[in-house]
C-alpha cells in the first residue's frame, strides 16, 4: 500500500473539485467517473499488470527434412527463466536489456501472442493465456518491428478501421482521430496512402493505433525507434503528461534509450539473458549498485564492463 | 449478432477499399471471362457428338455443362485459396498480429476476410454466365434463382471448411499446401467438372462421391440449366450441408488449434 501511495502521488494531486451540485444525467455521472479514475485506480489496489515465475522457451528451428519430421519438438532455447514483478494502476514501468534479454518475448506474452511455457501473468486482473479477448479490451500495443498497416489504404482508413475492431463508434474515431492527430503532427499524413509515409510517420501511426481506444494499459516495444529527435521529444512528453499523468494509463515499455527510461519510468526492469536481475525505481538502482549514471548501473547489474570517464571522453 | 455482422461488414470494407486502388484487374477479367466463353464455345462445337448428348443430362448442351462445371470449379478454387491468402498478406504487410490484439474474434477475422473474395467469385461466374449467354446462346432462361442463390450458399460453406484447413496448414508449416493441390487436382479430374462423374471406373465414382465439389456441380447444373427447385434437388443440397456441419466446427478448431500452437512456438509472424 505503501508503494501505492508513492507511485499515485501525483494522483492525489490532481483529483478535481467537486461540483457544488450533484446531477444524475447518465453522462455527468460517466464525466465525473472519468475525472476520478485516478482516485478510483488508487483505491483498488489491484495491478495493472503481475508476473508470476513467468518462464518462456523456443522449440529448436529444424530445415530439411527435419522440420517435416519433428514439426512439434519440445522447447530448448530459453528466453525468460521465471521473472516475477508487478507494474500497479497508473503506474510506468521501463524492460531494460540487452538485445535478447526477452524483454520483446515478455511483451509479446502480455499482448496475448506468445503463449508462456510455464508461469503466469495477469494483465488488467485477466489472464492472456485463459481469457486473452478480456485482455484485449484494456490492452494497447505497439510493435517494435512490423507496424502493420494496409499500404493501399489511407493512415485514417486504417485507423478507422482498427478502431472499429475495438468497438469504437464512427461518432468517437473520429474526434478521437482528430483530437490525436494534432498531437502526433499527422494531420497532413492521415488522407495518404500509408505506402507513401516515411518510417518515422509510421511508427507515430502505430503509436496513434495503440491510444485509440483509451487503453488501461499500454504495452510499447521501442516506442520512439525510427523517430526524428524532435518528434521522439515530442512523444515522450505526450505519454507522460496526456497517457500516463492526466488518464493514469499504466504502461511497459522497452527502451534502450536511458535518457527516455530515466524521463518516462516510474521502476525499471532490468532483464539480463532472460532472467530479472533487478526492479526498482532509476535512482535506487544507482544508490544500490553505487553508480553516477543509469547505463552504469545497467552496465554493473548485468555484469558486463564499466568503462571509466576517460576511456568514454570524445577525442 | 448485429455487432458480429458489423464487424464482418468491416473486412469487407476494407478488401473493397484495397481492390478499388487497383483499378486495372477488373477490366481485365472482362476481357477473360469473354476468352474463357468464347473457349469453352468453340471446344463444344468441336467435340460435340450423338455419344456425347447422350451422356449428358437431358437437354443440356456440352458448352453449358461443362461452362458451368468450369466457373462453378472456381468456387472450391476461391475457397481454397481464400483464407491461406487472407493468413499470408496479413503475415506479408504484417497485419496479423495488430488483427490478433483487437478484440474480435479469430472466427471473425477468418470469415470476415473471406467475404470479399467470395463476392467477386460470385461476380466473376455472373460475367462468364452474362457472355454466355449474350454471345454464344448460353440458356440462362431455364434457370431457378432461388435454387441457384441456395446451393451457392450450401456450397460456400461446404468448401469453407476445406480452405479453413488449409490456413491452419500454412500457419504451420509456412508454405506450401499439399492438401490443397491433392484437392483441386482430384477434383478437377473425378468432380465432375467437364464429363459427367458416369463415365469413370467405379472406384474413382467412390472417391467423386467423397467430394463435395461433385454435389455442387450436380447441384448447381440442375439449378442453372433445367430449372430445378430445391426440394427436387434436396439430396445434393442436404448433402454438402452435412459436409459443412462435419467440416466447419472440425476446421475452426484446427485453426485454433494450430494459432495455439504458432503462439507457442513463437512463429506466428514467421515466413
Amino acid at each position: 500500500m505503501e508503494r501505492l501511495v508513492q507511485n499515485h502521488a501525483y494522483s492525489v494531486c490532481s483529483v478535481p473539485k467537486l461540483p457544488k451540485r450533484l446531477p444524475l444525467c447518465p453522462t455527468r455521472v460517466l464525466r465525473l467517473f472519468s475525472s476520478f479514475r485516478h482516485v478510483i485506480n488508487f483505491a483498488v489496489p489491484a495491478s495493472a499488470i503481475k508476473v508470476d515465475s513467468l518462464s518462456k522457451s523456443f522449440p529448436p528451428a529444424f530445415g530439411g527434412w527435419r522440420a517435416f519430421l519433428q514439426p512439434f519438438a519440445a522447447p530448448t532455447s530459453p528466453a525468460l527463466c521465471g521473472i516475477s514483478f508487478e507494474v500497479t494502476p497508473g503506474e510506468s514501468v521501463a524492460l531494460l536489456g540487452t538485445n535478447g534479454a526477452g524483454k520483446t518475448t515478455l511483451l509479446r506474452i502480455l499482448a496475448t501472442l506468445l503463449v508462456p511455457t510455464s508461469g503466469s501473468a495477469l494483465v488488467a486482473g485477466c489472464d492472456p493465456v485463459r481469457d486473452p479477448a478480456a485482455v484485449r479490451r484494456h490492452l494497447g500495443h505497439h510493435a517494435g518491428t512490423d507496424l502493420g498497416f494496409y499500404p493501399r489504404l489511407t493512415g485514417r482508413e486504417n485507423l478507422r478501421f482498427f478502431g472499429r475492431l475495438n468497438y469504437l463508434s464512427d461518432g468517437v474515431l473520429r474526434t478521437r482521430i482528430s483530437e490525436l492527430a494534432e498531437r502526433f503532427e499527422l494531420v497532413g499524413a492521415l488522407d495518404r496512402q500509408v505506402r507513401t509515409l516515411s518510417a518515422g510517420t509510421l511508427q507515430r501511426l502505430s503509436l496513434f493505433r495503440a491510444l485509440l481506444h483509451r487503453p488501461k494499459v499500454l504495452l510499447l516495444d521501442e516506442p520512439t525507434r525510427s523517430l526524428d529527435a524532435i518528434a521522439a521529444s515530442e512523444f515522450r512528453r505526450f505519454l507522460k503528461t496526456e497517457v500516463h499523468l492526466h488518464h493514469g494509463t499504466s504502461i511497459l515499455f522497452a527502451s534502450h534509450i536511458l535518457p527516455e527510461i530515466e524521463f518516462l519510468a516510474d521502476r525499471v526492469v532490468v532483464l539480463n539473458e532472460g532472467s530479472l536481475v533487478a526492479f526498482d525505481t532509476p535512482s535506487a538502482l544507482k544508490s544500490s549498485t553505487g553508480s553516477s549514471s543509469l547505463e552504469e548501473a545497467f552496465f554493473r547489474l548485468t555484469g558486463h564492463y564499466v568503462p571509466s570517464p576517460e576511456e568514454v571522453r570524445p577525442v | 449478432m448485429t455487432q458480429t455482422l458489423r464487424n464482418l461488414l468491416l473486412f469487407f470494407e476494407r478488401d473493397l477499399r484495397i481492390a478499388r486502388t487497383y483499378r486495372g484487374p477488373f477490366v481485365l477479367e472482362l476481357v477473360e471471362a469473354l476468352f474463357g466463353a468464347a473457349l469453352f464455345y468453340y471446344v463444344a462445337r468441336f467435340v460435340d457428338s450423338p455419344e456425347l448428348r447422350q451422356a449428358l443430362p437431358q437437354g443440356t448442351s456440352y458448352f453449358a455443362y461443362s461452362l458451368v462445371g468450369f466457373v462453378f470449379f472456381d468456387y472450391l478454387n476461391a475457397a481454397l485459396d481464400t483464407f491461406d491468402r487472407s493468413i499470408l498478406e496479413a503475415r506479408d504487410a504484417g497485419t496479423l498480429e495488430p488483427l490478433l490484439t483487437t478484440q474480435v474474434s479469430l472466427t471473425t477475422i477468418l470469415i470476415g476476410s473471406a467475404i470479399y473474395p467470395f463476392v467477386v467469385t460470385t461476380l466473376r461466374i455472373a460475367v462468364y454466365l452474362a457472355w454466355g449467354a449474350l454471345l454464344f446462346d448460353f440458356p440462362l432462361r431455364a434457370a431457378n434463382w432461388l435454387t441457384v442463390v441456395v446451393v451457392l450458399l450450401a456450397s460456400l460453406l461446404a468448401f469453407s471448411g476445406l480452405g479453413i484447413l488449409s490456413a491452419a496448414y500454412l500457419l504451420l508449416f509456412k508454405r506450401g499446401n499439399p492438401a490443397k493441390w491433392l484437392i483441386l487436382g482430384v477434383s478437377s479430374v473425378v468432380g465432375g467438372m467437364l464429363f459427367p462423374v458416369s463415365i469413370l471406373p467405379d472406384w474413382l465414382q467412390l472417391i467423386a462421391h467423397l467430394n463435395p465439389i461433385t454435389y455442387a456441380l450436380d447441384a448447381m447444373r440442375a439449378a442453372l440449366l433445367n430449372d430445378a427447385a430445391v426440394p427436387s434437388i434436396a439430396r445434393p443440397i442436404l448433402i454438402l450441408l452435412f459436409f459443412a456441419v462435419i467440416l466447419l466446427p472440425v476446421s475452426l478448431a484446427t485453426f485454433n488449434w494450430a494459432l495455439l500452437r504458432t503462439k507457442v512456438t513463437g512463429t506466428l509472424t514467421h515466413r
